[in-house]
């Protein structure tokens, strides 16, 4: 090697030392920032000085992907603002291809767009851009113009604007991950303060004796689902349930509206009929957008008797009495579509019986198969827990709501007389006696349990217990002779628990049912023992009449989640 | 839904049970266990994905527990899940079987528990 090839390799290990040097600084600047904007700024001023050149510019491509606009610009001339297409100048063809674009005499160069110098009176003699390239493809470009000496930009030049390029579009590429993300929990926390504002219009459950009783279940973190009841001046009770079309924001303002307007014109006793026909012409006054409002509105006397109610484009209420389901159509569309309607209202005393109305997130709720539940399943879902109180009632059935596919907001509001007795039933159901159906029994059981506000441990346990009892009737009581039935019935009286069970097999003497002690390696005696230890007191005796035995067990539960909060 | 399978290899097999073991089919898995035992020098019961067992189950372990010590085979339950370890813990019984965390673990001969009630 001679002495005159040394020296440009000495030159160029010079250069490349200082380009190092420079990346790193700038990387750092990037890495550390605090404010992009200012440090890319700051990046395209520092490039255009280590770069010796007379300008430089970044360019972005726009949210729709569709032009490079300038973001940034340093020089003579300010081009912040220009819009460049894909694929046009050199700037667009570097994004467009992906790739560095050398100029070295941009006058005489079919791809440089000598529109701005026009304007300007700037002269681009020459240019170097590279790409701002990210793993998803560039997000931009950057250029520098002229160099400073009046030299031509080279190859060189390219590589160390790539490289150079690179922690620039890593910042920008961060940056706006971190925005999209600081978004993403802007939004969640707006739509929790949606939904908590929502909750806030659904009323309390009514601790005293009341007629009415509802529960939302919404789909989403904002319902289109609304309900509520209130006193009358003259001693009933007001009640409606609704639903909104749509879904989002804008549907929720929209329950929010309608809430607030049905409960203003229906509380003080307006009829059904004009309750309803007054709140869809105000609703027809102003444009919802092709949204409407379904509901139900209704009163009742205080202790359930009477009930008057209309509907509007909602499913049909269903009364169910003496194991007997009737339906109720709404009497009219849906509210905020046609001003002037007439609605039908619909009477009926209730006697025993409750009217439920559902929203029609219920039939459409998915079972395992992904069908909807339909009004069959709905009429199984009511007739499966109708024996327990009201509250353990609702809670139970919207538990094996959820326990399916929610597609939709849903929402079941009742009306019945209230129960007079102190207790609730929380359960109160005839199983076969039969091992294969324990495991329904035991499902039910932790369904009232739940229902009840119990911690899963102890509702495991209790289960378990009462599983135990059961196997002991099916396989000691009734015996070989598998043939007959178990009642289990769960009742709470503020913290004491009742588990009774009753069955048909022939009476057993309680001095042979004896726990064994725990912790023996004994195959058998097992389940008395764990009876033993789950509950406080347990008592088996021969039912009244001599048919059959009573297995009644009691626990005492302290903690209990008892809020007045049936809504989620 | 309820399942149980059992894989052997060099000399020990594992019943895989999942589901609810109640009294619906303890028996099958009480003769599972047993016949495994009559086998194998080494047997484990496998419980992660069992989230009920009552009492009849437990029977189903416990005898296969006492056929292993008496016929000097190793016994062990494998990765017992919450719901199965606090059945146990209430029937006093967490402390008497030999629970390991995997099948490589079941012990060769299964001998008196280090705790007695």
């Amino acid at each position: 090697m001679n002495a005159l090839a040394a020296a440009p390799v000495t030159e160029a290990g010079a250069s490349e030392a200082r380009a190092l040097a420079f990346l790193a600084d700038l990387s750092q600047t990037l890495a550390v920032s605090l404010d992009l904007r200012e440090t890319i700024d700051e990046a395209v001023v520092r490039i255009a000085d280590f770069m010796q050149a007379e300008a430089a510019s970044l360019f972005l491509l726009n949210d729709d992907g569709s032009a490079l606009e300038c973001r940034v610009c340093y020089g003579p001339v300010d081009l912040t603002g220009m819009r460049i297409e894909i694929g046009q100048g050199v700037v667009g063809r570097s994004v467009a291809e992906n790739r560095a674009l050398i100029s070295a005499n941009a006058q005489v160069d079919d791809r440089v767009d000598r529109a701005a110098d026009e304007a300007s009176g700037f002269v681009t003699r020459s240019l170097v851009c590279v790409p701002l390239a990210t793993a998803r493809g560039p997000i931009g470009a950057l250029e520098v113009v002229n160099k400073r000496d009046g030299s031509v930009f080279g190859p060189a030049d390219a590589e160390i604007l790539r490289l150079v390029a690179a922690p620039t579009a890593l910042a920008i590429n961060n940056a706006r991950m971190a925005h999209e993300l600081i978004e993403q929990v802007r939004l969640k926390r707006e739509f929790a303060l949606a939904r908590r504002l929502q909750k806030s219009l659904l009323p309390k459950r009514r601790r005293d004796a009341f007629p009415v009783l509802g529960v939302n279940l919404p789909a989403h973190e904002i319902s289109g689902d609304f309900y509520d009841y209130f006193d009358l001046p003259d001693g009933r009770v007001g009640f409606f349930v609704g639903d909104v079309s749509g879904k989002g924001l804008d549907a929720a303002l929209l329950m929010v509206r309608a809430a607030s307007l049905l409960r203003w014109i229906g509380k003080d006793g307006t009829p059904p009929a004009e309750w309803l026909a007054r709140a869809n012409d105000d609703l027809c006054r102003t444009a919802l957008d092709g949204r409407f409002v379904c509901a139900l509105v209704g009163q009742c006397e205080r202790d359930g008797g009477n009930v008057h109610f209309a509907g509007a484009g909602f499913p049909p209420a269903l009364l169910h009495r003496d194991e007997g389901f009737t339906e109720y159509p709404s009497g009219g569309p849906p509210l905020g579509i046609l001003p002037g309607i007439p609605f039908e209202p619909h009477a009926l005393e209730l006697g025993d019986g409750t009217l439920y109305c559902f929203s029609d997130g219920v039939t459409d709720v998915r079972d395992a198969a992904r069908r909807t539940i339909g009004e069959q399943g709905v009429r199984e879902l009511v007739t499966r827990h109708a024996g327990s109180s009201s509250g353990p009632r609702l809670r139970a059935m919207l538990g094996e709501l959820k326990r399916m596919r929610l597609v939709d907001d849903t929402t079941l509001l009742l009306v019945e007389r209230p129960s007079s007795r102190g207790h609730e039933v929380l359960l109160e159901r005839r199983f076969p006696a039969r091992p294969q159906a324990m495991r329904e029994l035991r499902a039910a059981l932790r369904g009232a349990l739940d229902g009840a506000g119990i911690e899963s441990g102890l509702r495991d346990r209790l289960v378990l217990a009462v599983d135990e009892a059961c196997c002991n009737i099916i396989r000691h009581a009734y015996g070989d002779a598998c043939a007959g039935d178990i009642d289990v019935r769960v009742l709470s009286e503020g913290n004491q628990f009742e588990f009774r069970l009753l069955d048909t097999a022939p009476v057993v003497d309680p001095a042979c049912v004896k726990p064994k002690p725990l912790g023996e390696e004994r195959a058998g005696g097992l389940g008395v023992a764990l009876i033993d230890a789950v509950m406080d007191e347990w008592s088996l005796q021969a039912r009244p009449d001599g048919r059959g035995n009573r297995l009644v067990m009691r626990k005492r539960v302290e903690a209990r989640n008892q809020s007045g909060d049936d809504n989620e | 839904m309820n399942a149980m399978d059992v894989e052997s290899a060099d000399g020990s097999a594992l019943i895989r049970l999942r589901g609810e073991v109640d009294l619906s089919w303890s028996q099958q898995v009480r003769g599972a266990v047993l016949d495994a035992l009559g086998k194998h020098p080494r047997v484990g019961v496998e419980l992660s994905e069992v989230s009920y067992i009552d009492s009849s189950g437990i029977a189903a372990l416990v005898e296969g527990l006492q056929k292993a010590r008496t016929q000097g085979r190793g016994f062990a339950l494998v990765a017992v899940s919450d719901a199965v370890r606090s059945v146990l813990e209430l029937a006093r019984l967490d402390r008497v079987f030999p629970i390991v965390a995997d099948a490589g673990a079941i012990p060769d001969v299964t001998g008196t528990p280090a705790w007695k009630p």
